[in-house]
Formats: C-alpha cells, structure tokens, sequence
C-alpha cells in the first residue's frame, strides 16, 4: 500500500539518490587513489570519477584539510538539493538528519560563548550540514545564559518537538547535572521553571542549564545531547511507515549501541562516575535494557565485553579487535572502531536494498561521509608518506 | 652574559606558535597555559595571520619570564626570519619544528613532493650556525 | 721597584692565559659534543614530530575535528619544564627536564563517544614528542650558551696573546731600556767628574809648581812635597781608577 504512494512524493528523490549512491568511489577507485604519490595525483585521480575537478581552484600545494573541506561541501550542496526538492514528511526526516551536526555546532558555539571567544569566527568552523538560519542569531548572544535562552527559543533543536509523537524521555529532572550543589541550584531551577511550560526545546531542557555549561561537562552535555536526539529521531522513525521504520530502526539501534560501547570504553579511567556514564547510554538498540546495565557496571575490558555476549555480531567486533586479550591495548581499541565503521557501513548499505522507504537518504549522507573520511586519510597519509597505513580506510563499494 | 643571570627555575613553560595541527597536538599534551590575565602560550597561525601579529607574539613570548621553551613552526619563522635570527638569547630557547604541511625534507618526503614543500632544516637559524661550525 | 711588579704581572698574563686556553679547549670539546647532538636531535625531531602529527591524523579520522575543543579546554599546563643545571668549566648549562603532572586528565573525555581511544593514544604519542622537544630545547641552550661563553673565552685568550703580554713585554723592555740609559749616563758623569778632577789637579800641580819655581827661583829656599789629598799623581788618579762603577749598578 506505501508504495504504491510513494512515488508521487518521493520517487524523484529516491531515483536521484540512488543516482548519487551509484556515483561514490569504489574499491577501484580506492586503489588507484593509493597508489599516488602526491596531492597532486590525487587530484587526478579524482578528476576521473564524480567528484570531477572540484579542486581544480585550489591553489597550489594542496592541503588535505581543503580536500576534505571540498569533498564535505559536494556533500552538502548534493543534500541540500535533495532537501529543497522534499515534502513531507521526508523532509524532517532529513531535518533529523542534519540534527546531529547542530549538536556539534551548538555545541561549539557554546564552547566559544564559555571563553568569550568571537563566535562569529566559530561559525565558520561549524559543519555545513547542521548550520540553521538562525544560528548567527546565537553568535549575538555574549555569555551563557543569553545563549541558554537563544538555543531554548531560537534553533530548530529546541523548536522542531511539537512534530514528535510525543515524549520519548523520561522525566528527568532538569537538575540531575548539577547535582554537585556547588553550582547556583536557584538560577538554574528558575532557569528550567521558565522553560517548563514551554514544550520547545526538549533536548536542551532535559540536558543543558546554564551552569552546566562549562568544560568538564560540555563533552557529556554532548553527548546527552545526542542521547536526546537518537531516542528521537528512532521514536520519529517508528510513526514512519513500513519499511522505512524497519530499515531506521536498525541504523539507530547500531548507533547507538557503538555509542554505548564507546562511551563505556573510553571513560575507563577517567572522572566520569558510572552513575553518569550510565546516563548517556541511548535507551534504544539491542543492548538496551540488559546489556546497558552490565555496561554501566563494567569496570574494564572484559567486563564490556562480557556484557555484548549475547550478540553475535558485536562479540565478533571484538574478537576481531582482539581487545580480549589487549585489554587496554590501544591498538585493540582503535581497530575495534574501525570493526564499528565497517558495521555501519555494511548497515547502510543494505538499506539501498529496499525500496520506497526513506533510510536510503540517511544511509546516502552517511555513505558519503564515510567516503569524505576515506578520502582525507588518504590524502593524509600520502602527504605524511605513511603508505604502510594509507590501506586503513573502509571501502564502501 | 645576560644568559646566565636570569634564573632559568622559574621557566616552566612552554609556549608555542604554529599551525592549527601543530598547536593542537602539542595542547593534547598538555603544554596550554592560560594565566590569570587570559593570557595564552599559543598561537595558531594560517594563512591568513597578519605577519605582525606573529612578530609581536614571538616578541611577547621571548620577553615573558615563565616561558623556558618556544617551539614555532619552521615555516611560520619563515616568515619573521630576520626577527628570528636577530634573537640571541638562551632564554627562553626557540626551538623551530617541522610541521605537518612542512616536514624535514630528507626522512620525509616522497621524490616527487615539489621542493617548496618541504622545510629544509639547513634553514633553521640555529642549525645554520651548527652545521657553519661543522664545516659543510 | 716598577720592574718587579710588572715582571710578576706579566707571569700573572702568562699564567692566565694557558688557564683560559684550558678552559677553552674544555669547552669546545664539550660543544663539539653537544653540536653532534643537535644535530641528531634535530633530525629526529622531524620523524618524531611527523609520527606525532599522523597519530593526530588518525583522531580526526575517527572523532572528527577536535582542534577547536582542545584549544578551548587549556586551563593550566600539566606538562611542564624543570631547569637543572650543569657545570662545564664555570660554566652554568641548564638543562630542561619534561615534568608531567599527575593529574594531567585534561582531554579524557574528548572523543568520548567516538574516537576516544585515539585521542588518548595520540595525546601519549605527543607526549613522547614534547619529551624529544625539550630535550632538543636544553641541548640548543647549551649549544647557545656556550657558543657566547666561548667566544667571550677566545676573545680573552687572543686579548692576553696579543695586547697584554706583548704590552707588558714592552714595559719590560722600555724599563730596562731607561735603566741602561740611567747606567750609561751616569757613567759618563762620572767619567766627566773624574776627568774635570784630573784636570784640576793638574792646573794645581802645574800652579804650585810654578810657585814654587818662582819660590826657589826667588831664593827662597826648597818647597816641602806635598802630595796631599789628589794632589800627588798617582794618588790622584787611584782614587777614581779604583774600579768604582760596579757600585753603580743598583
């Protein structure tokens, strides 16, 4: 029945994207882009795929920050048509999409607020995907509170709710991030009081105040940030039709799993207690309940990796990595990343299997950032002559 | 010798000037320092930095009393290399870097990296007088 | 009295310079050393700092661009120098030593939920970087103070080779010199003295002779010899013969 109404709406797109998909580089491609000895070869190179002679200004010598600079912008000019030529409701879908760079951005102004640093330069730095009309509005904003208000109000992290289905998050008290007492509780209950009534702004309500706002905490006000916004985006997903729910739903969950599993890896041995830790785990994918409270109980290594047990596939993650035995051995770790790249690349691949559903656009922009990612390190490491290293990248075709 | 009358055990620091890859790797260090006046201990420079403001800040740098170490870039003392050279004192000791856009030449560099790429060592002021006093 | 004291000073000058020339052989034997190791270091540094900024590649191929939280995170600095120092012939080389605190935590939750684990491993490698820097750094202020030292040094050994030995030879011999003209003079005033003596003498004898002629020559009678003091011939001229130069000298 979808799919017989489909194609009125978003049949064009879905043609187009899968135009886009059969343009990204394949394993070919890779290998010849390997082979180059220097920047400028690898400006040939590329000239002969889709990415023509996108660099064909630059001026001379390269820097691998301008390639990725480049490739992020083909990027975006290629979602941005997408996006203009959506309705709905695959145009939020796409919304959701560029939600997670916002965090990042959002994030990023609020770090530059903190030090009183000129925002407007940061704009700059922000990624072109989750830019929003009204972000330069936030860079007028001279300390945190002003800021507080304008990312409550003003941006479509804190204005998009009234299309949710309704409240995934459980009540959390506004306050759980300044539990330390410390902090000035009554600015910032009043803070959370004004903004109660208000049904905007749901990430920022349940994750931000204004005396959070400082560097200890910015890293977990991310990624709570980004908790808020999975668990959304998967409960959007799920008012989506079939098969579209199915595809997403697999996607996130993975997401947020690696999430989970990175969270508790990388906060072995630092001051985030487990209490917090456990706060940022999304509360969706296939860890979640059980394998989310033995994660929040792990202390090490192998307590991680006994918590993954009951799946297959991440279990292999870690066999592969070898982290068992490495225990905290880098070299383990990092693999294991690449092991989770690999994943999620194979995941969106296989959502280009299924038509008439939209997870195709999610999969494309992240395929396609995948393959920024590989064209950097390629470039990097011809740049840095470390061609033992330069077959480290992830092929996506 | 003007070297060995200013005490050097109050010089903790480190400071340094270079570009965004330098400066952030050496801050994942931990050699930041931002003092009570905000003052930082880095400079990030690109493309589009004003040649005085490198200069001042080298001058700053040089002048402060807790700097013991000023690492810049080899291709950022380039650009004030007369200031560099003319600077003479022990204290603080600057120390010119490769960077990741200008690495040393020999180790380096494939062959057919075009030779504006590649710092070359024998530029650096110090080793300069080294390699005059070794002869070659 | 002025021969004396400047005899001993040039001894002093002579003295003073085979110790400097010592000093000066100490440290440039010593600043061959450390050129050496400048040198190496120097070029080492480039592999290092290169190992250093493809581990930093590898961060932002997993987490994404970090520069900017990094820059905004620096509070106080947890690596840190501590100057030693070292004693080359007097001379005071610092030495840097890397000091990283305990608690340097900074970063730990950068990259927490991707790439956390190579931005620690890359924050290790630049560590091991600083090291390599540091040391770099007191081995270029050794290079840099002992350059000065030494030329100061060499300056002095060339200053007492060739102006103050060679001044103080000159006194030397300008002292003698005056001394030898003193002698001779006096010599000659004496010979004059003797010499305007005789003659005197002479024109006495001649004189008393003559009276005493005209006194015998007047009838009356013999003249007693008087060979008084000088006044004889040979008494005379003993008396300034009688090897009196040596006592000249003085």
């Amino acid at each position: 029945m979808e799919a017989l109404g489909f194609n009125m709406d978003a049949g064009f797109l879905e043609g187009v994207v899968r135009g886009y998909k059969a343009a990204l580089l394949t394993q070919g491609n890779y290998h010849s882009l390997t082979q180059c000895e220097n920047l400028e070869d690898f400006r040939m190179q590329l000239s002969s795929t889709d990415y023509g002679n996108f660099l064909a200004n630059e001026p001379l010598p390269l820097s691998t920050a301008t390639i990725a600079d480049k490739a992020t912008e083909k990027l975006v000019s290629e979602f941005h048509y997408l996006r203009t030529n959506a309705v709905e409701p695959l145009a939020t879908f796409m919304d959701y999409i560029t939600y997670a760079y916002m965090i990042d951005n959002v994030i990023l102004l609020t770090l530059g607020t903190l030090h009183e640093r000129d925002t407007h330069e940061l704009l700059e730095r922000c990624h072109p995907l989750g830019v929003f009309d009204t972000m330069p509005a936030l860079c007028v904003a001279t300390n945190v509170e002003e800021l507080y208000h304008s990312v409550l109000v003003e941006t479509p992290l804190g204005s998009h709710a009234p299309m949710r289905s309704g409240p995934p998050h459980p009540a959390r008290s506004a306050s759980k991030w300044s539990q330390d007492g410390s902090r000035a509780p009554a600015i910032h209950l009043g803070l959370a009081y004004l903004h109660l009534a208000d049904p905007a702004a749901p990430y920022f309500r349940d994750c931000l105040s204004a005396q959070d706002l400082d560097d200890l905490n910015i890293e977990i006000i991310r990624n709570a940030l980004y908790k808020a916004y999975l668990e959304d985006f998967h409960s959007f997903c799920q008012t989506l039709p079939s098969p579209t729910n199915e595809v997403m739903s697999r996607i996130l969950s993975f997401e947020a799993d690696r999430r989970t599993l990175n969270i508790t890896i990388n906060s072995f041995g630092t001051e985030l207690s487990k209490d917090q830790r456990a706060r940022l785990f999304p509360t969706i994918g296939r860890l979640f309940p059980e394998g989310n409270n033995a994660l929040a109980r792990a202390d090490d290594i192998d307590g991680v990796v006994a918590s993954v047990d009951h799946i297959a596939e991440y279990k292999s993650f870690f066999d592969k990595a070898g982290a068992t035995t490495g225990g905290t051995d880098n070299e383990g770790a990092s693999s294991l990343e690449d092991e989770f790249f690999k994943h999620d690349v194979e995941l969106n691949k296989q959502s280009f299997l299924q038509q008439f559903q939209y997870a195709v656009f999610y999969s494309f922009v992240k395929l396609k950032e995948q393959e920024v990612r590989n064209l950097t390190w390629i470039a990097e490491c011809i740049a840095q002559d470390a061609k033992d290293r330069v077959n480290d990248y992830i092929p996506v075709f | 010798m003007a070297a060995t009358t200013t005490n050097p055990k109050e010089r903790t620091l480190l400071a340094v000037i270079g570009d965004e890859d330098s400066v952030t790797g050496l801050l994942l260090a931990g050699i930041g320092h931002i003092d009570q006046q905000q003052k930082k201990n880095f400079l990030i420079v690109d493309a589009k930095t004003q040649t005085s403001v490198i200069e001042s800040a080298f001058e700053d740098y040089t002048e402060r009393k807790d700097i013991a170490i000023l690492l810049i870039n080899q291709h950022v003392a380039e650009r004030i290399r007369p200031t560099v050279d003319r600077y003479q004192a022990a204290f603080p000791a600057v120390l010119e870097i490769p960077s990741k856009e200008h690495p040393y030449g020999e180790y380096a560099c494939g062959p057919l990296v075009p030779p504006s790429d590649i710092s070359d060592p024998s530029k650096d002021s110090v080793l300069k007088r080294v390699q005059k006093l070794r002869g070659d | 009295m002025n021969l004396t004291v400047t005899k001993s000073r040039l001894k002093g000058a002579q003295t003073g310079h085979s110790l400097l020339a010592k000093k000066r052989d100490a440290l440039t034997t010593r600043f061959r050393q450390i050129l050496k190791k400048v040198d190496e270091a120097k070029r080492l540094m480039g592999r290092v700092m290169q190992l250093a900024s493809f581990s930093l590649a590898e961060v932002t191929y997993t987490a994404g661009d970090i520069a900017y939280q990094v820059q905004e995170s620096v509070r106080k600095a947890s690596y840190t120098v501590q100057a030693r120092q070292e004693n080359v012939s007097g001379v005071v080389l610092p030495a840097f030593e890397g000091v990283r605190s305990k608690d340097a935590s900074d970063f730990n939750l950068t990259g927490l939920s991707r790439g956390g684990q190579q931005v620690q491993k890359s924050r290790d490698t630049y560590v091991k970087a600083v090291g390599t820097l540091v040391e770099l750094a007191s081995l270029q202020t050794a290079f840099t103070i002992l350059d000065e030292v030494i030329r100061a040094t060499n300056r002095r050994v060339n200053a007492i080779e060739h102006v103050v030995i060679p001044r103080l030879e000159n006194t030397i011999k300008y002292i003698n010199s005056e001394l030898d003209e003193m002698d001779r003079e006096e010599f000659f005033r004496l010979k004059k003295v003797q010499g305007k003596k005789k003659r005197d003498a002479e024109r006495a004898n001649e004189s008393r002779m003559k009276e005493n002629k005209e006194f015998e020559e007047g009838g009356k009678g013999q003249v007693g010899r008087d060979d008084g003091i000088g006044g004889g011939e040979a008494g005379g001229g003993d008396m300034l013969d009688q090897g009196k130069d040596e006592d000249v000298i003085f």
